[in-house]
């Protein structure tokens, strides 16, 4: 059996632009990898009902865009995309992200993966070009409007599944 | 000169490095702002506004003592940012969960069908 670790993601904030998430998987990195970056996977678990995942491609090559888009239970349509700008297979991606919701910010996503004793820690980074990004981070100290948008957006990005 | 929404909430108030550097050395204990100077390579006037900010938003809080005047951390003010980072670690392990769950189906999946190299 391989140990659950559910709930043990690492969240760290290393600048005032930069979101750093790590978590480790038992699996081999070749599996992790291919489960991130292809299409018949990513559908798999990108989306949990009633949400469904509407549209995923992936061109994985230095200049390949990605596309995915997911549509909630309460019918509101959230979409991210991208251009490759580093592709090395199982190690590393890194592209550019766009997010519907937040049209002014620009952002850069890395994904890097290593392996050791069978384990693959995955480390997912977000770095936003600007003070843009970033308020849309922080910036909605207490006001439930904001944090009700930070949800939606959470949800979207990394569970489409409404609490 | 700092915009209003850096003395109103917490979240941009720790958005700051210098900031931060400020509240990591309060960690360690009261100080008087001489001693912060010293420690965190800015000048005082810089240090004082900062403190300023700090102390708008709750986080640091002084007292007077004799001549000087001492500062501490006053952590309590952090829980909205706490509860923040909860809730985003919450979002982000429901979606690392669905991968590892996947996963795991995959290789069980394998291992049945006899694919597995290892075996």
């Amino acid at each position: 059996m391989t140990p659950d670790r559910h709930g043990s993601a690492v969240i760290t904030f290393p600048s005032e632009l930069e979101v750093v998430i790590t978590r480790e998987f038992d699996a081999p990195i070749a599996l992790v990898f291919d489960v991130l970056t292809k299409p018949e996977h990513v559908t798999r678990w990108g989306a949990t009902p009633p949400d469904r995942m509407t549209e995923c491609s992936i061109d994985l090559r230095v200049g390949g865009g990605y596309h995915s888009s997911f549509v909630t239970g309460d019918g509101r349509v959230f979409s991210f995309s991208g251009t490759y700008l580093e592709v090395e297979p199982p190690v590393r991606t890194v592209e550019t992200w766009h997010f519907n919701v937040w049209p002014d910010v620009e952002a850069v996503e890395t994904m890097e993966l290593q392996e050791r004793d069978g384990v693959t820690t995955f480390t997912w980074t977000m770095a936003f070009s600007d003070q843009a990004g970033r308020d849309h981070m922080t910036s909605f100290g207490g006001h439930q409007d904001s944090l009700d948008e930070m949800d939606h957006i959470l949800r979207s990005l990394l569970d489409p599944n409404p609490a | 000169m700092a915009r209003a929404s850096t003395t109103s909430d917490v979240f941009n108030a720790v958005g700051d490095v210098h900031r931060r550097a400020i509240l990591d050395l309060l960690l360690t204990g009261e100080k008087p702002v001489g001693a912060i100077v010293s420690d965190v390579s800015m000048s005082q006037p810089q240090v004082s506004r900062h403190l300023r900010v700090l102390g708008e938003v709750g986080l640091v809080k002084s007292r007077a003592d004799g001549r000087r005047r001492l500062y501490r951390l006053a952590p309590e003010q952090l829980r909205p940012l706490h509860a923040w980072v909860a809730r985003y670690e919450r979002a982000i392990n429901h979606r690392l969960d669905r991968i590892e769950d996947y996963l795991d189906e995959l290789q069980r999946q394998g291992e049945r069908e006899g694919q597995d190299s290892d075996t």
